[in-house]
């Protein structure tokens, strides 16, 4: 019988010390509500498009957070206006053994719209699925990263012969790129094809633009592509 | 760093060899811890759907909470590396169905599939036959999975836990586990001497 008492006042003892003791976890954890990301993704609510972000830019979208989980260096030679740089791994973190959250220097509300951006659109992705598990709502990525913002905001184009509702859209295209310094161009594809065989099929580029911050690393960023 | 030296198997202290050795061990102790619990006796067992004779409860619940307290606290003192330890997933109505059918065998032939083999080791009929039956149930149903599949892979749930479906800090659940078999070891004493 003392026995007995003994071993119930220590499972007693082990299970009162455990409600203060944390996560048995080494690493950590969160939970990911699978269906209704799977849900998100189907309706393609998961990813916004370049020119749908340069809308809500344009437009300030209230409580809009763009953060671009590129390198430092990627980030100084450019980067979209009102955009934060973030790295990917400083964007989650905590205490060892506890729970997952997000890391202390991002400080992004659940509240708020969040864009993500990286160069080809992977990382960005990624970050959305750990962002759901944080359980953050609001999250979208860019969906082509940075290279759909500089071929459909930064430089977009359409076809000398295009139809009539392609070109509408494209003059309402036109002002936002204009907006963010971008240069859209109408193409004839005789010309263009002859202008290709003459450079060298090297990519034309305009001068860089106050509000963009285009420089020749863009061009690299673009010839990368995603 | 990590510097968790269990599980045992899943971080290389023994190959698939020595795995079979240490499970063929388990399980004759736990074979034997059933034997002394009294949990080869058919009456026994059958004793416990009566709420005369609560010994399978209490076993069986005192195991899952020493088990419970010691893979939180080794893990938590760094020995254990318990996302590496494998959680089965859930399949809600086969696994409810399976339930079912389970507790109506073990309440018809006051065994389990342990206590079974128990019984069976130490000689008794009884135990032998549940087995016969047991390993006759297993066959009929390989033979019948092509029907039942549909079925056997239907609501799935994933690896699911107490923290996470009650949305509690996993220490929070050990606790709650624990207070709730200690109240219930009381209530089935209780019950017992009534």
């Amino acid at each position: 019988m003392p026995l007995r008492r003994a071993l119930a006042v220590l499972a007693a003892l082990g299970g009162l010390l455990a409600a203060f003791a944390g996560s048995p976890y080494r690493a950590q954890h969160a939970t990911l509500d699978v269906e209704r990301a799977a849900a998100a993704i189907a309706r393609e609510e998961d990813h916004i498009t370049a020119v749908e972000l340069a809308e809500w830019i344009h437009d300030r979208k209230p409580e809009l957070r763009i953060i671009d989980l590129r390198t430092a260096k990627e980030f100084d030679d450019y980067h979209l206006p009102r955009s934060e740089r973030v790295p990917i791994e400083a964007l989650f973190g905590s205490a060892r053994g506890g729970p997952a959250r997000l890391g202390p220097t991002a400080s992004l509300r659940p509240g708020e719209t969040i864009v993500l951006i990286s160069d080809g659109g992977a990382h960005a992705a990624q970050a959305w699925v750990l962002l759901q598990a944080l359980g953050f709502r609001h999250v979208y990525f860019l969906r082509g990263g940075l290279g759909e913002w500089l071929d459909d905001v930064m430089n977009p184009t359409i076809a000398a012969d295009a139809s009539p509702q392609a070109i509408a859209e494209f003059q309402r295209v036109s002002a936002l790129s204009r907006y963010f310094g971008g240069v859209p161009r109408v193409i004839d594809k005789g010309a263009e094809a002859s202008q290709r065989r003459a450079s060298g099929d090297r990519v034309l580029r305009e001068t860089p633009s106050s509000e963009s911050g285009t420089t020749p690393a863009v061009d690299v960023i673009r010839r990368r592509g995603c | 760093m990590n510097t968790a030296v269990a599980p045992l198997f899943e971080l290389g202290a023994f190959g698939p060899r020595g795995a079979l050795v240490v499970a063929v061990a388990i399980g004759i102790a736990f074979g034997w811890a059933l034997e002394r619990a009294g949990l080869g006796n058919a009456r026994k067992l059958a004793a416990q759907f009566y709420l005369t004779d609560l010994t399978v409860f209490k076993v069986m619940f005192s195991a899952i909470v020493t088990a419970m307290l010691g893979a939180y606290w080794l893990s938590r003192l760094g020995v254990l590396d318990l996302s590496r330890v494998y959680v089965p997933e859930t399949y809600l109505l086969p696994q409810l169905a399976g339930g079912l059918l389970f507790g109506a065998g073990f309440v018809i032939a006051g065994l389990c599939p342990g206590t079974s083999c128990v019984a069976a080791a130490t000689g008794r009929g009884d135990g032998a036959g549940v087995m016969i039956g047991m390993f006759c149930g297993v066959l009929g149903t390989g033979l019948a999975f092509g029907p039942l599949r549909h079925f056997y892979d239907s609501t799935a749930r994933g690896a699911l836990t107490l923290p996470q479906i009650l949305r509690i800090p996993y220490g929070v659940a050990v606790c709650a586990v624990v207070v709730m078999a200690l109240v219930a070891f009381r209530f089935a004493e209780r019950l017992e001497r009534r």
